[in-house]
């Protein structure tokens, strides 16, 4: 096995997602670029399936402060200021954007932009293109990256980063099979998107594998966070293959209520003010708690009800979920639809600054592989933005490192080689190593976790990172990179949960008695590199 | 759950073939949920496509017993037989669809302004701007093979960008250059789209009376329109027309069991008079009092598919006049393109029936067996125009020795390819005969007139209306008479 030098340009966008085809938009004004990307490009990340909206603030009534403080109080405040800062400061140019672009929003009757509410938001600021705002942007995105001269490489999974000294310098790419090649970069950004795929119940697609945390992980980025996995309070809880499957917020946003069942409308003992529409780390703990204590439904959910708005709202606002649960049976204007917690989306992150740095010279990253933006829970609609304002900035401060004569490591293209080599003599079966590894992080680092419980994952998955996989042909080696790239994120996420002692966001630990808020935590980021962990004090609040 | 799999690998392949896999899947598994299963139980290397699980970023279209789907959407049922979308081929379900993306336009604005787009534009707009690009239309299109078309997909984006006041590039001449007249309006592509777009009639029609105001529509159609201008009617006159030739009322043989006004269209008028007739006297026996008002016109369905719309309302006016004069609160079709068009284009203050739905509906006199084989083509203005297929198989079935069915097709002679691009109608014909000559056939019946023609044209075989043969087999049973 030997590995060829293919390509050299000037940036490297890996994932084709909203963050990365922004990047590979904005950083082609500075040189050749080349998007990579696991799936069909703009087909593989979240954005696409977002259905909800893209949070900015366009009105006068509306401010900037208020989304900022919206989104910390929302992030439990462990947010990156400064990350927040340029997120509410910028949305508003970044949809502006998509405008020029041709975007179709939804807009008001008097040619505004529409904008809807959300969850733990104080205004109504959500814009969007009914309940397939992704879809909306990402056909927007790759129109205009289809009329760009990025070179736009579909299907390849990349198996690791290289370095030039401590400069990231490209990376080692597969495709379907199995054949490796480097592409060579001045600079890279990651664009990879999150890890819902570790989870057995989730809304991400199966490209969701959080292969950027281990990749970045492995070439001595530092992430931080790793333990805040928002786990989206609707998710699909029938037919049993499609479990997780998003029950977008909008729904909520529109005027949906929960009930148990027994009928009665819990919101109301868990935030009587903001009701459906609080934050997704409360709604979701509310359902789970619902139906830990016997009032779920006999799937072990609850009802999410819509059957009291006009049936010509549902068909305008929520199209596409009134066609996927009309495939499963279920009219929502006559039906309630059965919903609980599905794992949605991964907080935490490579430590990026304002300009989407991260700890790495030459590597850049924005999107849901970041952390920082979102602290402890996301607020629907901040996702998409972050997406766009990231997006850009990773392709600008990337397009912005100078060009040079790259020199590839050669050992460590040797290592990448005895590694993929390895996967011969493995024994362990893809599936079955996936398969445990989905259900060990579902039931022990879920909503509710505790020392025990953690401990018990970080023993398993441990287990199943030693024991090697096994491959038969090439065809199979980028499942077996990705494989390891989740494994190595679910180890991440239990690290992360086991150091943060305190319920924080959307991680709760149910054997932690605390004396202090979010607001008054005497913690900061949990991070990780090279092998390390740990969590960041607070002196003035100790 | 058994499922038969159409494999391929170039590295040792020269044909694909078949494999069949059983495997475990819980209640109301997907494909998707199947082909996983495969995968991680039986052969790590089977290659397929799949992403969001939630028909959202159509990556997994395969087609599933012939029918383009999505696999995610999809619940697989035992005995599925998967193949890979009819496109080039890479591996077993993955297909190349790197040519059909190089032909999506995208838009042409002006940069780093944001320009303005009310409320109405994205109206306009929107129902254009769902696909998931799954190719499904382009995988079963007829056109594309048989002509220089783009496909489906194609025209929508082309229409969205014209409908965009952001774009600056001139798409009528984009969309004709990719093929915009080769589209013969058989709404495959709506059938198979799972975001149900519209395309024929919200993109290609749109676009063709846009070229049509720029007079860019094909030669033969800016005559047929000449003609309907000048003479209400898409067929000249050769001999007594069908409607010099019947009353103004035909009462039938005994009881009356209902009264139809009757439309006949522009085929049936002048050109394939006798199957008319023979309508008629299919009526009569079923106790069916037809009301025929001689000053009905033709409905303008080749205008309105050419794109050369300007005359339609007026067509449209009289038509409804004629039958509101004659008072009848019915009006019966015996051509599936006239029916579609009342139906859809027209806004009636009665009811459009076709024969063979009424028929059905009235329950008719049981004809004696008429022998020979006989296949059914559904014409696509039937089929899809008019959700009509039970009806007249159960008729064919009623009079037919040996009813041999096959799978809809279109058959190239509709969208006014046939008189535009008749090379293309050729194409897209021979491939139907193709289908025609497997079941056996020794007869077509159908129920257009113009697939009727075209038929019969490629297939060299005698194509019979499906009243003229129930009136066969009235004619052998002497007590109906």
């Amino acid at each position: 096995m030997s590995i060829a030098e293919k390509s050299d340009c000037h940036v490297l966008v890996i994932g084709s997602g909203g963050a990365g085809i922004r990047a590979a938009v904005e950083a082609k004004n500075f040189g050749d670029t080349i998007i990579i990307s696991k799936t069909i490009t703009g087909k593989g990340g979240c954005t696409v399936m977002a259905e909800g909206g893209f949070n900015a603030v366009l009105k006068d009534e509306d401010s900037k402060k208020t989304h900022f403080e919206d989104t910390m109080k929302g992030g439990a405040y462990l947010n990156d200021d400064a990350l927040v800062e340029t997120l509410v400061s910028e949305a508003p140019d970044r949809i502006r954007d998509l405008f020029s672009w041709g975007a179709v929003f939804d807009m008001t009757c008097e040619n505004k932009i529409a904008q809807r509410p959300f969850g733990g938001q104080r205004f109504a600021r959500t814009c969007y293109a009914g309940d397939h705002t992704g879809h909306e942007m990402v056909m927007t995105l790759l129109e205009k990256l289809r009329g760009s001269d990025v070179s736009i490489r579909d299907e390849l999974t990349v198996v690791e980063l290289l370095k030039d000294g401590d400069k990231v310098c490209g990376a080692v790419t597969c495709d379907r099979e199995g054949n490796l090649e480097i592409v060579k970069a001045d600079s890279v950004v990651l664009a990879t998107g999150g890890a819902g795929q570790v989870y057995d119940t989730t809304t991400n697609s199966t490209a969701g594998t959080g292969d950027g945390y281990a990749l970045a992980y492995r070439a001595g980025a530092e992430l931080i966070d790793m333990e805040q996995v928002q786990f989206h309070p609707t998710g699909a809880v029938t037919p049993y293959e499609s479990r997780g499957r998003l029950i977008t917020e909008a729904v909520r946003g529109e005027g949906g209520i929960l009930k148990n069942s027994l009928g009665e409308r819990f919101m109301k003992k868990y935030d009587p003010v903001r009701m459906e529409l609080s934050t997704r780390d409360i709604v979701a703990r509310a359902i789970a708690t619902e139906v830990l204590e016997g009032r779920g439904t006999e799937h072990g959910g609850v009802w999410l009800d819509v059957t009291h708005l006009p049936r010509e709202k549902i068909e305008e606002r929520l199209p596409v979920m009134l066609n996927q649960f009309m495939q499963f049976g279920v009219d929502i204007r006559e039906q309630p639809m059965e919903v609980a917690p599905t794992a949605h989306h991964f907080m935490g992150g490579l430590r990026i600054t304002q300009n989407a740095e991260t700890t790495l010279p030459n590597l850049f990253a924005a999107g849901e592989v970041t952390g920082g933006v979102h602290g402890g829970n996301r607020l629907g609609g901040n996702a998409l933005a972050d997406t766009q304002v990231f997006g850009r900035r990773a392709g600008l401060s990337a397009g912005r490192c100078e060009s040079y004569a790259k020199s590839i490591d050669a050992k460590a293209v040797k290592e990448i080689e005895n590694k993929i080599d390895a996967l011969y003599k493995g024994t362990a079966k893809i599936s079955d190593v996936r398969k445990s590894m989905k259900t060990v992080m579902w039931n022990n680092v879920g909503i509710y976790r505790n020392e025990l419980d953690l401990l018990v994952a970080e023993r398993e998955i441990k287990k199943l990172i030693d024991s090697p996989l096994r491959i038969s042909s090439p065809r199979e080696i980028s499942d077996a990179v990705i494989t390891q790239n989740m494994l190595l994120t679910a180890k991440l996420v239990i690290e992360g949960a086991l150091i943060r002692r305190e319920s924080r966001g959307a991680h709760t630990r149910t054997d932690i008695k605390q004396s202090w808020n979010n607001e008054t935590s005497p913690f900061g980021h949990t991070f990780f590199v090279r092998g390390k962990c740990g969590i960041e004090l607070k002196e003035d609040k100790l | 759950m058994k499922v038969t799999i159409s494999r391929f690998d170039p590295a040792c392949d020269s044909e694909p073939h078949f494999e069949t896999y059983e495997v475990t899947a819980a209640d109301k598994a997907r494909v998707l949920n199947v082909l996983d299963a495969v995968r991680d139980n039986i052969d790590a290397a089977l290659a397929y496509r799949h992403c969001c699980r939630g028909g959202q970023c159509g990556s997994c279209a395969v087609r599933v017993n012939g029918e383009p789907v999505l696999a995610c959407m999809q619940e697989a049922s035992d005995g599925d037989v998967i193949e890979p979308l009819d496109l080039p081929r890479i591996r077993d379900l993955v297909t190349d669809i790197a040519p059909i993306i190089a032909n999506l336009a995208w838009l042409n604005g002006a940069d780093e302004v944001c320009s303005f787009v009310s409320h109405d534009d994205v109206e306009d707009m929107k129902p254009l701007r769902e696909c998931i690009e799954c190719f499904s239309c382009i995988s079963s299109c007829p056109a594309i093979s048989a002509s220089e078309y783009k496909g489906p997909t194609i025209m929508c984006q082309e229409q969205r960008l014209n409908l965009d006041p952001r774009d600056k590039s001139d798409r009528i001449i984009e969309a004709v250059e990719k093929g915009l007249f080769s589209c013969t309006t058989c709404h495959k592509c709506v059938e198979v789209c799972p975001k149900g777009i519209e395309t024929p009639k919200k993109a290609v029609e749109k676009l063709r009376a846009e070229a049509a105001k720029r007079g860019l529509s094909l030669p033969a159609h800016k005559a047929l329109a000449a003609l309907i201008e000048k003479t209400g009617r898409s067929v000249e006159r050769k001999e007594p027309t069908f409607l010099e030739r019947v009353p103004d009322v035909i009462e039938p043989y005994g009881e009356v069991r209902a009264t139809v006004g009757f439309f006949v269209g522009c085929m049936f008028n002048a050109r394939v008079i006798q199957p008319a007739l023979d309508a008629m006297e299919v009526l009569k026996i079923n106790g069916v009092r037809v009301i025929i008002p001689k000053d009905q016109v033709c409905c303008g369905s080749p205008l309105i598919r050419t794109g050369l719309s300007g005359f339609v309302p007026e067509l449209s006016r009289r038509n409804i006049d004629a039958f509101v004069k004659a008072g009848v609160d019915t009006v019966l079709t015996i051509c599936a393109g006239c029916g579609s068009t009342l139906k859809n284009d027209y806004k009636t203050p009665f009811r459009i029936v076709d024969i063979t739905e009424f028929l059905c509906e009235i329950g008719y006199v049981k004809p004696e067996k008429v022998e020979g084989v006989y296949t059914y083509h559904d014409p696509c203005h039937l089929l899809r125009g008019q959700g009509i297929s039970k009806q007249p198989r159960e008729l064919l079935s009623a009079v037919a020795e040996r009813f041999v069915d096959m799978p809809a097709r279109c058959c190239g002679a509709g969208g006014g390819v046939k008189s535009g691009q008749p090379e293309e109608a050729a194409k897209i014909g021979a491939v139907r005969a193709e289908m025609v000559k497997k079941t056996g056939a020794d007869y077509i019946v159908t129920v257009c007139p113009f697939c009727e023609f075209h038929l019969h044209q490629v297939t060299g075989l005698p194509v019979k209306n499906i009243t003229t043969l129930m009136l066969e087999g009235y004619n052998r049973n002497t007590k109906v008479l």
